[in-house]
């Protein structure tokens, strides 16, 4: 549990469990989440090279029960994906997923129906260098991190250009190599600016407003943010990727908590050890939480060896019950959180 | 070619994976002494940064198979400024062999490649004991078994046959001693990763990666007898005993020379393994002193030395790669990359036993040799590729509308290098570019048809026998 006086986060669950099939209960190398219309849980599988013919979404619910799963294969045809990074659904229920390979957007519907598509390889407007993070607002207005490009573009609801800002930088309203982005509820665009350690916050028009996240403070310092989402209070939640924690900012950038993950075992992850005793009990006289020699005395590393920490966390989103959800792709799982 | 540049291309290829034509004219630049001593004395690397690596291939950010492993360390190979401190992981990685097959923990084995680069060019004494506490090392060779109530002589022995004097040089019982020395030496939570290990565990939350943890309630702490010296002796006490004998230097010299300078000792060999000894004993065991001496003799330096060595697998495939310009960015295919070094018999992370791989003339059979030659020539006929454009620009660049066949297989031949070879393949390549008729020129470059030309040269080339030759 994390509490400042302002605000007070509590561990809820652990939701996953590694999928190293090519379908079934289980995620693999989950890359974002996201809640659909009717409060079910979308999970984008990255999946490793191993098992990128089994690229998918799966969905589940808080109860863990794992409901379906769609996907169409790893490659470039329709409905297919390569490397997915983030997903949306739009004011139409639509779930729009970025792919920063085939420099595209593909539309489904929430059970996976491909209904259409956007974008191609450029550096003109409305193309992409590598789509990733995306968000739509209530409008259906859609916005995407293009990478490479080193900018944020706004398209309609079906991907007609509207809008862009950013170039190559690190100056104010400069980017490299944006990952992630979130709305608040005035529809203020805050982007993951991976590369520059930061988070900015402009209006929907691309005017910057605002730098989260450059401090010298150890605490408010970001390291590679790759996705960023926003409580209906203005908060500002990061992945803080390169720290594997999340930090929580208040709107005027201060950091009020911070979250390095307590994962427990998921119900799926129990339902394994029931069968596997042998591992449970040496899992039993371990110590998950083990202090790690100086010479690894890194975050990743801590992380690649302290089980409960976040390991990759790639992506923070928000239900509308203020329930937060941090995805780990090197640990296949997500850890809930309510936010109070 | 100039022999300054002939030789400097020798010590590149040795000390490294090989030079491009900017590179090897830094090189020159500086100089052959101070370019061995910056060879020994890397400092930080330039290489491609890990954060972009991990973004981009999740897989390697993750670790949870060896292909990843793999691929994660041939970028570093592909795109480091420090060459040497990678051919030298490379060397120990062989020598202190440790494979993904019995630990299934990748992570684990990319630390241990850390700690080589971090240990490998000082004192061999902290090697040793690094490697002692390494826990890859002690998964692979059961030292976590090694039980002060019931010894396991694995590590033990393999550590005085293996890793530092060879075998004829101790008796069993000093491999007991050295065993009793060791206990208590293991990774923390021991029995839950051997169990993992053991089952290629990932479940529920995928690898959980390891550190050492000495025991000292499991340690043998009585006295013991190791090579004549008797005392209450802890690993590394052991260590700095095995560090001071005479076979030890031998041991380490000589695999070294074979390595960096030739796979069959000679007797000119023998006085460059014994000067190399000498280094070793004055230098305090200093890795960096021994490989000093070396570079820096007449011997490494003739024209004996040059093309004595079969070029390994990795060498191969990085060397090449680099000299086509290819995977400066992560690329989704990289893990192919890994996949030819497994197919022409050098699975990286991957090595058959604890002996390593076989290595000199061993690595050529019918099958590798296909592998090879298709993978050099696909690689640099390919004009699209930054570096095969840039030997076509530098061949070109001294003539106006035409080059003559044997001046374009000359003009190749030294910007791949300089490579040397035998006057019949020089005849056969020119035969080949005679073949493909005449080159044309427009004030010193080649339309798409002529680079493609040039490119099919170049590709033919690095198909000879002596491109598998360092």
């Amino acid at each position: 549990m994390v509490i400042s006086n302002t605000i007070s986060i509590r561990y809820l669950k652990t939701i996953g469990i590694v999928n190293n099939g090519f379908n079934g209960r289980g995620f693999a190398n989950p890359y974002d989440v996201t809640i659909g219309p009717e409060g079910n849980i979308f999970v984008l599988n990255r999946c490793d090279p191993a098992r990128r013919n089994a690229i998918r979404v799966g969905v589940c619910n808080l109860n863990e029960e794992y409901l379906y799963e769609f996907g169409y294969g790893f490659g470039d045809g329709d409905g297919q994906m390569m490397l997915p990074v983030a997903m949306a659904f739009d004011s139409k229920g639509r779930l729009l997923i970025t792919d920063e390979h085939t420099n595209r957007v593909t539309i489904y519907s929430d059970e996976g129906e491909v209904l259409g598509k956007w974008g191609h390889k450029g550096e003109s407007e409305g193309e992409f260098n590598g789509p990733a993070g995306i968000a739509t607002d209530s409008s259906g207005t859609v916005y995407i991190c293009d990478q490479r490009n080193h900018r944020v573009q706004k398209y309609t609801a079906d991907g007609r250009f509207l809008a862009q800002w950013g170039s190559q930088g690190t100056r104010a309203g400069e980017f490299n190599l944006p990952w992630g982005l979130g709305l608040d509820a005035e529809n203020n665009v805050y982007v993951a600016d991976w590369r520059n350690d930061r988070v900015q916050k402009f209006d929907s028009n691309g005017h910057y407003l605002k730098t989260i996240g450059d401090s010298e403070v150890e605490e408010e310092h970001l390291a590679r943010p790759s996705a960023v989402s926003i409580d209906e209070n203005g908060n500002i939640y990061v992945a803080d990727w390169g720290n594997e924690r999340v930090q929580v900012f208040n709107s005027e950038g201060e950091v009020i908590a911070s979250l390095k993950g307590e994962a427990t075992l998921s119900d799926w992850a129990k339902d394994f050890f029931e069968s596997n005793p042998d591992e449970m009990e040496t899992r039993e006289i371990s110590d998950l939480n083990p202090d790690v020699p100086d010479h690894l005395n890194n975050p990743y590393h801590i992380s690649s060896q302290t089980e409960p920490f976040f390991w990759g966390p790639v992506s923070v989103r928000i239900d509308n019950d203020n329930r937060l959800y941090v995805v780990e792709s090197n640990r296949h799982r997500i850890q809930i959180y309510e936010i109070e | 070619m100039s022999q300054d540049a002939s030789l400097m291309a020798h010590l590149m290829r040795r000390a490294g994976f090989g030079a491009t034509r900017n590179e090897l004219e830094e090189y020159l630049s500086d100089g052959y002494k101070t370019t061995v001593e910056k060879l020994l004395n890397p400092g930080e690397s330039n290489h491609m940064p890990d954060d972009l690596i991990r973004r981009y291939h999740v897989d390697q950010s993750e670790l949870r198979q060896l292909d990843c492993a793999g691929a994660y360390w041939l970028y570093r190979m592909l795109t480091t400024s420090n060459s040497l401190e990678e051919k030298l992981a490379l060397f120990w990685h062989g020598l202190f062999a440790t494979g993904y097959a019995k630990l299934n923990q990748a992570r684990a084995l990319l630390n241990q490649i850390d700690m080589f680069r971090q240990y490998g060019f000082g004192s061999f004494r902290d090697l040793l004991v690094e490697l002692s506490r390494d826990p890859a090392m002690i998964l692979w060779l059961d030292n976590n078994e090694n039980h002060k109530e019931a010894i396991n002589e694995n590590f033990g022995r393999e550590l005085l046959e293996l890793f530092s004097m060879g075998i004829g040089n101790y008796s069993e019982d000093d491999i007991k001693e050295c065993a009793k020395a060791f206990t208590g030496w293991t990774l923390k939570n021991a029995e839950y990763m051997s169990v993992r290990a053991s089952k290629d565990s990932i479940w529920p939350y995928g690898r959980i990666a390891w550190h050492y943890e000495y025991r000292a309630n499991d340690h043998d702490s009585g006295e013991k007898k190791f090579l004549g010296e008797v005392g209450n002796f802890n690993g590394e006490d052991i260590v700095d005993i095995i560090v001071t004998q005479e076979p030890t230097a031998r041991f380490l010299s000589t695999r070294l020379f074979q390595y960096f300078a030739s796979d069959e000792v000679d007797d000119d060999g023998e006085q460059v393994i014994k000067a190399m000894m000498d280094s070793y004993f004055e230098s305090g065991f200093k890795v960096s002193a021994v490989l000093r001496t070396l570079f820096n003799s007449d011997y490494f330096k003739s024209e004996k030395c040059r093309y004595s060595r079969v070029k390994g697998p990795v060498e191969s495939v990085v060397g090449t790669a680099r000299l086509a310009g290819s995977y400066q960015e992560p690329t989704l295919d990289v893990h192919s990359l890994w996949a030819q070094t497994m197919f022409m018999g050098q699975g990286l992370l991957a090595p058959p036993t604890v002996e390593g791989w076989h290595e000199g003339v061993e690595w050529i059979d019918s099958g590798s040799l296909v592998e090879r030659i298709n993978f050099a020539a696909k690689e640099l006929s390919d004009p699209t590729k930054d570096g095969v454009q840039d030997i076509i620009r530098r061949v070109t660049s001294g003539y106006r509308d035409f080059i003559h066949p044997e001046n374009l297989v000359d003009s190749c031949l030294d910007f791949m290098g300089p490579i040397q070879v035998e006057a019949d393949t020089r005849e056969g390549l020119i035969e080949f570019a005679e073949s493909q008729g005449d080159l044309q020129l427009e004030n010193g470059k080649t339309d798409e048809d002529g680079s493609a030309q040039i490119a099919r040269l170049i590709g033919m080339i690095a198909s000879t026998r002596e491109y598998q030759l360092a």
